[in-house]
């Protein structure tokens, strides 16, 4: 049945796409081959297998972890002012703790950020911050929560 | 003589995986304008990049990312195309060539089923990518894209029956 199916959807055809998209695209891609004399070469591509086993080689014997590192994230968005910048604005207040409850982590998949050299993976996370204070004379207690939103980019290389 | 792939080489392929592109497009964006727009600017940028062409994943990955990107500029045209979208730009503006009744049918099953399922669908039937190559372009992992598949030719199969 499923068999059948699919051959249903598969005899629907796309409907074609415009010539002048055809042509918009050709001008694009001629245009930035005049700019960067863009080449593409196959052989470039070609998997050179005597690297490929020196490379196994190396992360056998180095355990290379590919998660990624703090180094290699790059947070692009963060809502979130530094703690010692918050307990600036409260002179008499001690920061006394900050809780960070992630309520949600999100892949959004590849994307293609402007200027950057390759894809990247974009990771949407929403969290709960509470920041707690305590004046050093009164003894007084203050404690601050909001959701934040953070977005990071991994760079991902996969050719 | 080295094998030198030049743009003739891209417009080509172009030429072969537009169609399946601008449908996959039309996913996010339903004005086929605007999909049209989204495979331009995604496959140029691909290209700058000397990506290999082959790389089927990255490519549609590259078209996800440039319809996502194109409804958060456009906020308020989002919200008009998910929410309004509706049954008159469907039928004035087909995404399939010369339908018959049943195909029609088909073709309204298909729009009904969630996007996640659709999206999967559309890439595994008219682009030919492996489960694999969908779940690479989509950032899940092989067996969900597959799950995705089963799932949305399950719901089809309920609501539509081949004449």
């Amino acid at each position: 049945m499923n068999e059948e199916l699919e051959n249903e959807l598969k005899k629907l055809r796309p409907v074609r796409p415009s010539a002048e998209l055809i042509s918009r695209v050709e001008r694009a891609l001629a245009d930035a081959g005049e700019t960067g004399a863009k080449i593409i070469r196959p052989e470039r591509f070609r998997v050179n297998w005597l690297g490929l086993a020196a490379a196994a080689t190396f992360l056998i014997l180095a355990r290379v972890d590919f998660r990624p590192t703090e180094k290699t994230k790059q947070t692009n968005v963060s809502a979130t002012p530094p703690l010692q910048q918050k307990a600036a604005a409260l002179p008499n207040y001690q920061a006394t703790g900050l809780t960070q409850v992630v309520y949600s982590k999100r892949d959004e998949g590849l994307v293609f950020p402007r200027g950057a050299e390759g894809p990247s993976r974009r990771v949407r996370t929403a969290k709960r911050e509470t920041f707690r204070w305590r004046d050093r004379q009164s003894g007084a207690q203050l404690a601050v929560s909001y959701p934040t939103e953070e977005v990071t980019l991994i760079p991902v290389s996969g050719q | 003589m080295e094998n030198v792939a030049t743009h003739e080489d891209w417009k080509v392929c172009f030429s072969e995986l537009a169609p399946g592109l601008v449908l996959f497009a039309r996913q996010w964006v339903r004005s086929p304008a605007d999909a049209e727009d989204v495979v331009q600017d995604a496959f140029v940028r691909f290209w700058r990049r000397n990506l290999s062409i082959k790389n089927r994943a990255l490519l549609h990955a590259a078209v996800r990312s440039a319809a996502l990107d194109l409804i958060r500029r456009d906020n308020r045209r989002a919200r008009r195309e998910v929410e309004v979208f509706g049954e008159a730009e469907r039928s004035v503006q087909p995404q399939f060539e010369q339908l018959d009744d049943s195909q029609r049918q088909l073709v309204a099953a298909l729009d009904h089923l969630p996007r996640d399922q659709r999206e999967v669908l559309v890439m595994k039937i008219w682009n030919e990518l492996t489960f694999a190559e969908i779940g690479e372009a989509l950032g899940v992992s092989q067996n969900t894209a597959a799950s995705r598949y089963r799932y949305g030719l399950a719901a089809l199969k309920k609501t539509f029956q081949p004449q």
